[in-house]
């Protein structure tokens, strides 16, 4: 986030509310805030699923001209990413959901959560919101930035940082 | 790509045993399933791990130039697919300002 000009300052950028609904948390893009739902929030693997799902909207938000409320495709394109890449569609959370289902399950799980995502937030139909997932899935499942890899646990994630922090070394040798 | 004289591979060879070694275990055959349904294929991170170290034993030409051609081609896959959106020129002008003043009141 600092490296794309967005640092996060967690007194500006954290907000810890009670939600209704079991909604576990959002970003606002119209203040660049990131709120935590205390009241839905269960525990600490929790937690930090749901702060990686929503830096990946706020990363989406610095890095690109994301129309979040007049255009659904961008914002299945952001659910698409932080469901990819949160560890909110691993093997574990979808057997805790009593999702069984092993080969590619895990793009299913993408589409789905994705899709409940933006039914959370927008007046659309199901129909409409499934739409706009098929349309970008593709694209925006591939789209892994930052980390270049879906990362599963610490060790793709340390992977991931090594070759952040190795960046400038890799570009100006290929 | 950078002159001979000033080169050196993209990544350390630790890093490409590492990715190889990654690769081959039975966590990440389980995760690349989940994911895509098949298999991985590791055998790429072998040769340039290979390769690494030809260049860094001989500083072969070759080994050099498949590096090269290996990491362009993993670029190449990770920018295969138009992205949705516009990507900014700089980061939004409201990410630091302060919240609007009725809400730090409340």
């Amino acid at each position: 986030m600092k490296h794309s000009g967005c640092a996060v300052n967690k007194e500006r950028h954290f907000s810890c509310e009670d939600c209704n609904g079991n909604v576990s948390g959002g970003f606002d893009a119209s203040t660049s805030q990131i709120v935590l739902c205390q009241n839905n929030i269960r525990n600490e693997a929790h937690m930090n699923r749901v702060v990686t799902h929503e830096l990946v909207h706020a990363f989406d938000h610095c890095r690109a001209h994301v129309n979040w409320f007049t255009d659904v495709r961008h914002l299945a394109c952001s659910e698409v990413r932080a469901a990819n890449l949160s560890g909110d569609c691993s093997l574990v959370n979808e057997i805790f959901r009593l999702h069984f289902g092993l080969k590619r399950h895990h793009q299913t799980c993408v589409r789905d959560r994705a899709i409940l995502s933006i039914l959370a937030v927008r007046n659309i139909s199901k129909e409409v919101a499934q739409k706009a997932v098929d349309e970008v899935f593709e694209s925006c499942f591939n789209d892994q930035e930052p980390f270049g890899r879906i990362p599963h646990n610490k060790t793709y994630a340390r992977y991931a940082h090594r070759d952040f922090q190795n960046r400038d070394r890799y570009y100006s040798n290929i | 790509m950078a002159d001979a004289g000033g080169w050196r591979p993209p990544r350390p060879c630790e890093a490409y045993r590492a990715e190889w070694t990654l690769c081959r275990s039975a966590g990440h055959l389980l995760h690349h399933y989940y994911v895509h349904g098949e298999r991985p294929a590791c055998e790429q991170w072998r040769r340039d791990l290979a390769s690494c170290q030809e260049w860094e034993e001989r500083r072969s030409a070759e080994a050099q130039r498949s590096l090269c051609e290996s990491e362009r081609a993993r670029v190449q896959a990770t920018r295969k697919h138009a992205l949705v959106w516009t990507l900014r020129q700089s980061p939004p002008a409201d990410w630091h300002l302060p919240l609007p003043q009725e809400e730090k009141d409340q």
